[in-house]
């Protein structure tokens, strides 16, 4: 017996042992899933990625043939011009509640925002369409960018804050403290300090909307030909896999895997942008 | 943080192109819409007759140069479109009720496009052809009759081996025109059904049904699960290869459902605003649950600012799908329209108006 092999020490280590096999089986669980569905994404789409697909719009109903070219730029127009409004809005917003933690507006803000995040998007669809469709008269990619846009606000408010409230606040005021202004602090100092979480939430708001239908059937509404512009109803990849997915035509169910890979490698390539430029901007203290 | 400082820049300036490019893009594009938004029709409706306004749209595109978008939401929603003025024309299979119709914000006229057949279909081992009369089909959509080989089923069709089997039930979740026609045929052949359930473009179905949106959900569910059963347009049925019934007719024929005995239904007389139903109609060999599948639109087009390029525009399709386009019925299983409905038709399409001023002269 060794001085340090104290009463119950091996029943400890089995313990720990067991809990760690435990969290790694979870932890590996948890993959299996993600790679059951990426497998089972890829089998059944890659055979309908085709050139027809990227460069096509839709047939008649039960024609053969035909691609998603047009919901997919469709899909890049609601989603950017979502990300314009989200994104500087979303960021002053998260400045602002890392700067006034504590205060009696921040903390309102701060439910009101939890609240925003659990409104069911169909939810949202429907109020654009009340405020914003009928009002103007017409479907538009506008309206259902405007949809996505707050539902893509919550992450980026508290990435934004989060990722601020992890800068030291040394750094804020040596910055104030030489004469910069409280604008040059938060746009040279804060902002950038805390890029690579900011952009975090930013790419996790984009790949959060980049896949939602419910706010885009009465707004973006839905559109067979190729449009460029961002006041005519477009169609999105969402809603055309929707759509394509309970549809009977075989050929339609195909285009709807096809167009569920293109969502999914797009979101993937987003994510994997993000871990870059994470590490790339990370600053250390 | 220099460093730091020019990638953030970098972004913003990513980020402002991406914004200019995109405004100008749109900017751009609509200057030249402002002369091409005239070219560019939105519908939205029926997907009892998605199939044939595709095909006659894309037709007519390639000739007229006219961009139409429509969008098969169902006709209950095509309706709600129409009302809000969202779209140019709605597009349905069950004709305004005089209730929708004093709803709506401004007269609306309908005119049929063209005939379509509701269809039995199902999905069973081996998809036997099966024959109801009017009595099995409310039993089972009632869920009176709820196995395969319930002996009613079994009477009707003899020498067909029927499945110990639940019968799945498949109805449509959304507003739709292809249950206005089930249901009204449902409710002029049963009592029970008229006043239990009632016809209408959504009803109170029994429970445990499954809800299909669209005649492409409901097809959709039929080819996938065994066991089903749904009604859907014929087309669907065909361009699938699924299996569907013939219905007795009030006649006492046992009739397929066919463009022939759907057109056959439609022969009588059509009243000036178009608004009949032609369900259990007493023809020999007509199919029972046949109906014409309209388009509406307001009778004065000058609206919402609409240039009268657009409204004209409008009607000449519209004209177009009552003649030219006719001939792509056939081909697509739907009936075209008799010529008493076509006279009906172009006389409600010239009765449209630009400012009071009919548009075709």
């Amino acid at each position: 017996m060794t001085p340090f092999d104290i009463r119950g020490t091996k029943r400890r280590q089995i313990k720990d042992r067991i809990f760690s096999g435990f969290v790694w089986a979870l932890t590996f669980s948890c993959l299996i899933v993600v790679f059951i569905i990426l497998f089972y994404l890829f089998e059944k789409g890659i055979g309908s990625i085709n050139w027809a697909l990227f460069t096509k719009g839709p047939k008649p109903v039960g024609e053969f043939g035909g691609g998603i070219a047009n919901a997919i730029v469709g899909s890049l127009i609601v989603v950017v011009v979502a990300a314009i409004i989200a994104i500087p809005l979303g960021i002053s917003v998260g400045i602002y509640q890392a700067d006034n933690r504590g205060k009696r507006i921040a903390e309102r803000i701060a439910v009101a925002v939890d609240v925003l995040q659990g409104i069911p998007s169909i939810v949202i669809g429907i109020v654009i369409y009340v405020w914003i469709v009928k009002p103007f008269g017409g479907f538009s990619a506008i309206s259902g960018s405007i949809a996505l846009a707050i539902m893509m606000l919550p992450p980026v408010i508290k990435s934004t804050e989060e990722t601020l409230l992890l800068i030291p606040h040394t750094l804020k005021e040596a910055a104030l403290g030489l004469g910069a202004s409280y604008y040059h602090t938060v746009r040279k100092i804060l902002i950038p300090t805390g890029m690579g979480g900011i952009l975090g939430g930013c790419i996790i708001g984009v790949a959060r909307i980049a896949g939602e239908v419910a706010p885009l059937l009465f707004t973006a509404f839905g559109n067979p030909a190729m449009v460029f512009s961002i006041f005519k109803p477009v169609d999105t990849i969402p809603k055309v896999i929707f759509a394509y997915a309970s549809s009977p035509y075989e050929d339609w169910q195909r285009i709807a895997w096809g167009g569920s890979l293109i969502l999914v490698v797009f979101i993937i390539i987003l994510n994997t942008i993000i871990k870059l430029f994470e590490n790339k901007w990370k600053v250390q203290f | 943080m220099k460093h730091s400082i020019f990638k953030n820049l970098a972004l913003a300036g990513v980020l402002a192109i991406g914004l200019s490019s995109c405004s100008s893009g749109g900017n751009s594009s609509d200057q030249n819409a402002n002369a091409d938004a005239d070219k560019q029709l939105l519908g939205a409706g029926s997907t009892f007759g998605n199939p044939i306004y595709t095909k006659m749209f894309s037709e007519y595109g390639k000739t007229s140069g006219i961009q139409t978008n429509y969008q098969s939401i169902g006709s209950g929603g095509g309706i709600k479109q129409l009302m809000n003025k969202l779209v140019d024309f709605g597009a349905s299979d069950a004709f305004l009720s005089d209730d929708d119709n004093s709803k709506c914000p401004a007269p609306v006229v309908e005119f049929p496009t063209c005939l379509g057949a509701v269809v039995l279909s199902y999905n069973l081992p081996g998809n036997p052809e099966l024959k109801f009369t009017p009595e099995v089909v409310t039993g089972i959509f009632m869920k009176t009759i709820t196995k395969w080989n319930d002996k009613k089923i079994a009477a009707e069709n003899p020498g067909v081996s029927l499945p110990d089997m639940d019968i799945t039930v498949a109805h449509r979740s959304d507003g739709s025109g292809t249950t206005f026609i089930f249901t009204d045929y449902l409710s002029k052949v049963s009592d029970d059904w008229k006043t239990k359930i009632g016809t209408g473009k959504s009803v109170n179905w029994p429970d445990g049904e499954l809800g299909g949106k669209g005649n492409e959900g409901v097809a959709g569910i039929v080819k996938q699960t065994p066991g089903t059963i749904g009604y859907i347009e014929l087309t669907y049925a065909l361009q699938n290869s699924m299996v569907f019934a013939q219905v007795k007719n009030a006649a006492g024929n046992y009739v397929k459902p066919s463009i022939q005995s759907t057109s056959l239904c439609a022969n009588g007389d059509i009243p000036a605003d178009t608004r009949i139903s032609i369900t259990n109609a007493n023809v020999d060999q007509g199919y029972p649950i046949s109906s014409f599948t309209w388009i509406l639109l307001y009778k004065e087009q000058n609206y919402n600012n609409r240039s009268k390029d657009k409204a004209t525009n409008l009607v000449k399709e519209l004209w177009w799908m009552i003649h030219e386009g006719q001939a792509q019925a056939t081909p697509l299983n739907y009936a075209p329209l008799p010529p008493k409905a076509v006279a009906a038709a172009e006389g409600v399409l010239k009765s449209v108006t630009y400012d009071g001023q009919p548009i075709l002269q």
